[in-house]
């Protein structure tokens, strides 16, 4: 588990200087960008290397699986060999591959015959829909179970909550997803199913307006509450943490000493206090959020990378499938570079000087 | 570990990120939607699921999977179309004639079609694709051995169109039928597009075409929009739009289609069908499968000259171990079981769907199921079983063991090959299974890296492509490259056939030596079928007419095609269509809500985190 | 919630006392967490399911060319959880698939606590460049996301079991390599090492001697949360095709019931016992590594 301050690493900051006060604090604010900068840069390469390396390991020959069942010639799959680089040496395919990746080119898809970069992009949105929704949903009600289990830790509400919480968590992702799918889609015994059983949208419904966005959303309802389900629960156990910690604080009891109730001693001081801390782990486990994408988006075909991932998977399709990575990789560690930024610019004491 | 030691601060950053992600999501489904054309949604809808292969790119030369042609047979035309007999009849050719020395053709184009922006269709828009195919590398990706034969094809007129040949090609009539084979397309669209063809993805909608159906929207790996032509010269459509909508997994598509969402399912699996055959408002139909499964053995790998590549175990070159593994196969269990009895035990070659081309053996030469006369030739070939029960080969002294490839994404493969395993231990043979994903398996296969490999294809109605795979031109050369042969099959006898009939024009002539060649390879032993599956389709019973031609003894249907079927599907009187169910829609407005107000509660926590501070 | 989470809050960790005695008081301790009893009590009884599973299920009853049920029927008294597709008994397949599905587990761990305890350990003690390094490499596989890195692993290193193996070890030896670095600075800083070390105890010594028995039982809870984890990987990957089709694993059963048309079927006995055996022993796993993990360490105790 890494945190703002160990992502970067040492070798990233100056010395430390003898001080009381934290590195961060006396270091200049573009200094601290372009070292976390460098830092997401160096590991946006590393990533690169490890794709490339990953993907290049395999014998294979995409071409006969492309070309199944259409009467292909045999010049015509060598010219597939060759248009597809496979007949190059790893060196050179390497060369041409961090200068493809550098230029925003992701290689070329076997499987789609697009290049791989407008695939990805074409799946972006709904992955941000899904992926958007189930976040804010699940972290809203995450934290919030968390903070009220927290304050009365053993409670029968924090017995139930949290035992719920590891429950779910315990569920096989897909497996759940079956489920929501078997009784809300397919229906089961007296229920019938009345959700959509997989897609984004109704294709003999207009393509826009409130209609499609209502239909959207009736589409959107499984594989969301899927997450969520899987999800919220850790974000549960983070803000119950770190409320407990919170808890035997002296400024609490200040609090209390100054007349407050119960609860506006939690909503006002320990609720806040609590919720930097937990912010930053929920972050820090964006990755959770995008295994969840693969896999849900599976179940129910929704048109996101995640579905995408697992298109490429069954030939498998490895430039797509190293594209995708990449994306994936890509964006845990932006989102990570964003957290940390965010956090030295929400510092106070930052602000203060 | 970090908790205790940080520095309290503001919850901002969490809100602010999450009200990004919150207002780039419908951003994001914005420009998704935007990609499709919204056509107009009056008229009653007919609503299939697109083959599961999908739609790879809607540029008909460079297109690979057959959801794409699905498409192109429903959107381009083409000179012959695949009738109920299984033969080329007319479609833009209403006539066709041959000269004597059997390399001229000239088809008699119909007269008056427009292209659907108003252009006429002409033997020249025939003659321009075919003249692309032939001549632009690009153009010839995905059809270009259908005219690989062809000197030259022109247009002397605009009703006449003349092909001449290099060689006699039998098979001349087949290469360009809806779904099978190439699509004629407008000349006048596609001529500016000659350059950039490679990366031309042809989805300016409506697409101009001529065919039962236009294309009027596509979105990627989800659906594709189509409209009536209600003035198609074969007749026009019943229905006033078409959506092929893509399911990944089929069962979700069975959902769609009992909850009304979707009309047709062609080719659901046994066990879906024989639990929809008693669901109220399903019909279900079998017909003739076009495919068979089976089982390659590596008869011993050589290259073009003879060269010996590849690991494939030495004992399977002989003809004797070939013969008792297909004698130890119960292919009629495989098709109980695996099957649930929707197919038949394979024996030719190619498949029921077009009995043109059906071979089976005669009464004495029947390969059975016959474990015992296998345990028999394998005790009288010299092979002894081991203390374990292996048998050891004679040649090597080494143990019988077999590896069997298997593709791990194929549900049908994971369900045969223990009953493959099984069986085969029975006669003393070992096996290893070995699931390997597509391109690893067909890279094995092109170096011979194997001993046996399940394997799966289908056909269309010319078998000239099947049979090719088995030619001694398909091995790879000294290098392992450049090879597309099914299993390293090669057999002068074969080889003479080969060239043989693809110069008989007179049909029957032709069966009779493919008879011939399915013979040679069901005695050779190199690909096992197992069986022939039907394909399995799924009709909401408020459509009729999709099936095609009278059902058999056995109530399996002839062949069908989307071509036909799309084509003859007609609503049940009294069926206004069908609408998404009102439950769906609350509980869509209800998350529209829960989203809505996930948002507002985020925006409030954030000032009220900022009035703290 | 990965191991490290939950054992965040106890980056020092306690103290190890004296062997037997400590022994009897961890055990007493233990027993006074209902949910770590239950937990542990799950475990044992799937690990003795796995282990004697082929005293009383036979090959033949495994073999779908011996078999002769009926084809995806529902429960009945001869078939207590129905049948698969080809007629197999799938409360017998429900246990063997347990030993398949343990095995991977234990392995996939055993493996992540070679790499991460000797990683975490080897960093922790040299410090300096050498564990910046390591910790630079730890920090970026802790970017990648797992799932996506573990799917493309096991593509590449093609089907089967051992390649699911490698893949969630790979893919989770970081969290455990980051707390045994935390706890092997925490040891070192002792006297007793310091005083090993001026007796002429060489790196390797101090390592294998001095810091190791007293990071173990750290290693010993964060391993049964990795348990957890990997039953989770080697479903997803299973489900998502990169297992043997062959093989009978709890996520294969789940595969074969999605991908073959057990939802049209209705057929709930085959789609659920796999499902609910994950999720048992999942938490039963977690549930002991947290018992452990409160008994080892009272403060994460909260007041609850």
């Amino acid at each position: 588990m890494s945190s703002p301050a160990t992502v970067a690493g040492p070798a990233l900051e100056p010395p430390a200087a003898a001080t009381r006060r934290p590195r961060t604090a006396r270091m200049p604010w573009a200094r601290y960008v372009a070292g976390k900068l460098a830092a997401a840069v160096v590991s946006f390469a590393v990533t690169l290397v490890i794709g490339f390396v990953l993907f290049n390991m395999m014998p294979s020959d995409p071409v006969r699986t492309m070309t199944r069942g259409r009467p292909v010639s045999q010049a015509e799959l060598v010219r597939l060999r060759v248009q597809l680089g496979l007949d190059k040496p790893v060196w050179q395919r390497f060369l041409d591959f961090v200068n493809d990746t550098l230029h925003g080119r992701l290689g070329y898809s076997w499987e789609y015959q697009r290049s791989v970069a407008s695939l990805t992009m074409s799946r972006i949105g709904p992955t941000l829909l899904l992926m958007g929704t189930s976040f804010v949903i699940s972290v809203l009600l995450g934290l919030w179970l968390g903070q009220r289990s927290g304050w009365r830790a053993g409670s029968l509400f924090d017995r139930i909550t949290s035992s719920t919480a590891l429950t779910l968590w315990s569920v096989p992702t897909f497996w759940l997803g079956m489920i929501l799918l078997m009784v809300c889609s397919v229906g089961i015994g007296p229920i019938h199913g009345f959700l959509p059983a997989g897609g984004m949208s109704d294709p003999s419904l207009p393509q826009s307006g409130l209609r499609h966005y209502v239909d959207v959303a009736r589409h959107l309802v499984l594989p969301a509450l899927t997450m969520i389900l899987v999800v919220y629960a850790q974000y549960v156990t983070i803000m119950r943490s770190s409320i407990i910690e919170e808890i035997g604080s002296p400024y609490l009891l200040t609090a209390r000493a100054k007349g407050l109730t119960d609860d506006n001693v939690r909503r006002r001081h320990a609720v806040p206090n609590a919720l930097l801390p937990s912010v930053t782990m929920i972050f820090m486990h964006l990755g959770t959020l995008i295994s969840g994408a693969v896999t849900v988006e599976a179940v129910f075909s929704w048109p996101g990378l995640g579905d995408l991932t697992y298109e490429a998977l069954k030939i498998p399709d490895l430039p797509l499938l190293q594209g995708t990575f990449i994306v994936f990789s890509a964006s845990v560690i932006l989102m990570n570079l964003l957290a940390d930024l965010a956090y030295r610019f929400l510092d106070p004491r930052v602000r203060a000087q | 570990m970090v908790l205790r030691q940080r520095p309290r601060l503001l919850a901002a950053p969490a809100a602010a990120a999450a009200c990004a992600l919150l207002l780039l999501g419908p951003a994001g489904l914005a420009t998704s939607a935007a990609a499709a054309t919204p056509s107009s949604t009056s008229g009653k809808t007919l609503r299939v699921a697109m083959d599961s292969s999908g739609v790879d790119t809607l540029n008909p030369f460079t297109a690979y999977f057959n959801g794409s042609y699905d498409i192109f047979g429903a959107i381009y035309p083409t000179l012959t179309v695949i009738g109920q007999d299984g033969r080329p009849n007319p479609y833009l050719a209403t006539s066709w004639s041959m000269s004597s020395d059997h390399l001229t053709w000239t088809f008699k184009i119909r007269k008056g079609l427009k292209w659907s922006d108003g252009q006429p269709l002409t033997a020249a828009d025939a003659a321009w694709t075919l003249n692309l195919i032939m001549t632009n590398e690009v153009a010839g990706t995905a059809n270009g051995t259908l005219v690989s034969n062809f000197s030259s094809v022109t247009a002397p007129d605009p009703t006449t169109l003349v092909i001449r040949t290099k060689q006699p090609q039998s098979n001349l009539t087949y290469i360009s039928t809806p779904v099978y084979s190439i699509p004629i397309v407008p000349e006048h669209i596609w001529k500016s597009h000659v350059a950039d063809l490679k990366n031309y993805k042809n989805d300016s909608f409506p697409v101009v075409g001529y065919g039962p159906w236009q294309l009027t929207g596509y979105k990627t790996d989800q659906y594709a929009t189509l409209d009536a032509n209600k003035s198609f010269v074969l007749g026009a459509p019943k229905y006033d739009h078409l959506i092929e909508q893509l399911y990944k997994n089929s069962d979700s598509a069975v959902a769609a289609l009992r909850s009304g969402q979707l009309d047709y399912i062609e080719g659901v699996n046994a066990t879906e069908y024989s639990s929809l055959k008693h669901a109220s408002g399903v019909t279900t139909t079998q017909s003739a499968g076009n495919g068979w499964t089976g089982l390659e053995l590596n008869p011993g790998a050589k290259t073009r000259s003879g060269k010996s590549i590849g690991t494939g175990n030495p004992a399977l070159t002989d003809p004797t171990l070939r013969r008792a593994i297909a004698l130890s196969i119960d292919k009629q269990t495989l098709v109980t079981k695996v099957i649930d009895g929707y197919g038949s035990v394979g024996q030719g070659y190619l498949p029921p769907a077009w009995p043109e081309w059906v071979w089976k053996p005669s009464a004495g030469e029947e390969q059975t199921y016959d474990p015992a006369k296998a345990n028999q030739l394998l005790d009288q070939a010299g092979y002894k079983r081991g203390a374990n029960g292996i048998r050891i080969n004679p040649k090597n002294g080494k143990p019988l063991a077999l590896r069997l490839g298997i593709h791990s994404d194929d549900s049908y493969d994971a369900a045969i090959s223990p009953y493959v395993a099984g069986w085969l231990k029975a006669i003393g043979v070992k096996v290893e299974i070995d699931p390997m994903s597509m391109t690893a398996l067909n890279s094995d296969l092109g170096k011979g890296d194997w001993d046996m490999l399940m394997d799966a294809w289908t056909n269309g109605p010319d078998p000239t492509y099947m049979l090719g795979i088995q030619s001694c031109t398909t091995l790879p050369d000294d290098q392992g490259n450049g090879g597309n042969t099914d299993a390293f099959f090669c057999n002068p006898a074969y080889e003479k056939l080969l060239s043989q009939q693809q110069t008989q024009f007179v049909p029957a002539q032709r069966a009779k030596t493919v008879d011939q060649m399915e013979k040679i390879l069901y005695d050779a032993d190199v690909d096992l079928m197992f069986y022939n599956k039907t394909m399995l389709t799924a009709t909401s019973s408020k459509v009729t007419g999709m099936n095609t031609g009278t059902p058999d003894a056995k109530d399996v249907y002839p062949a069908q095609s989307s071509f036909w079927s799309y084509l003859k599907a007609t609503p049940k009187a009294g069926d206004s269509g069908s609408s998404s169910s009102n439950v769906g829609l609350w509980v869509g407005i209800a998350a529209a809500v829960v989203v809505v107000g996930a948002g507002v509660t985020v925006v409030r926590r954030r000032s009220g985190a900022d009035d703290r501070e | 919630m990965s191991a490290a989470q939950v054992l965040s809050s106890q980056e020092v960790a306690a103290a190890v006392p004296a062997r037997f005695a400590g022994v009897r008081r961890f055990a007493r301790a233990f027993r006074h967490r209902p949910s770590g009893v239950a937990g542990l009590a799950v475990l044992l009884l799937f690990s003795l399911l796995a282990l004697v599973a082929p005293l009383f299920i036979g090959q033949d009853q495994l073999d779908v060319t011996k078999v002769d049920g009926p084809l995806l029927s529902a429960p009945s008294g001869h078939y207590p959880l129905g049948t698969d597709q080809a007629g197999r008994n799938v409360l017998l397949l429900l246990i063997w698939g347990s030993r398949e599905s343990l095995r991977i587990g234990i392995i996939a761990t055993a493996l992540t606590v070679v790499i991460g305890a000797g990683i975490g350990i080897v960093a922790g003690h040299y410090g300096g460049w050498v564990g910046r390094a390591l910790m630079h490499v730890t920090d970026w596989f802790i970017a990648l996301p797992s799932l996506p890195l573990a799917i493309s692993l096991a593509a590449v290193l093609g089907q089967g079991e051992t390649s699911i193996t490698i893949a969630i070890a790979a893919t989770s030896w970081t969290a455990t390599a980051r707390l045994v670095r935390a706890q092997t600075l925490a040891v070192e800083a002792r006297p007793f090492v310091e005083r090993a070390r001026a007796l002429g105890a060489g790196d390797w010594q101090i390592m294998v001697r001095q810091v190791l028995p007293n990071v173990t039982p750290l290693i010993l809870v964060s391993s049964t949360l990795t348990v957890a984890g990997a039953l989770l990987s080697e479903a997803t990957l299973t489900f998502l095709g990169l297992g043997n089709p062959a093989s009978i694993t709890w996520g294969e059963m789940l595969n074969n019931a999605f991908f073959n048309g057990a939802f049209t079927a209705d057929a709930w006995w085959y789609l659920l016992p796999p499902g609910l055996a994950i999720l048992v022993v999942v938490l039963g796993f977690t549930l002991t590594g947290r018992a452990v993990e409160h008994v080892l360490d009272p403060r994460t105790e909260d007041r609850s």
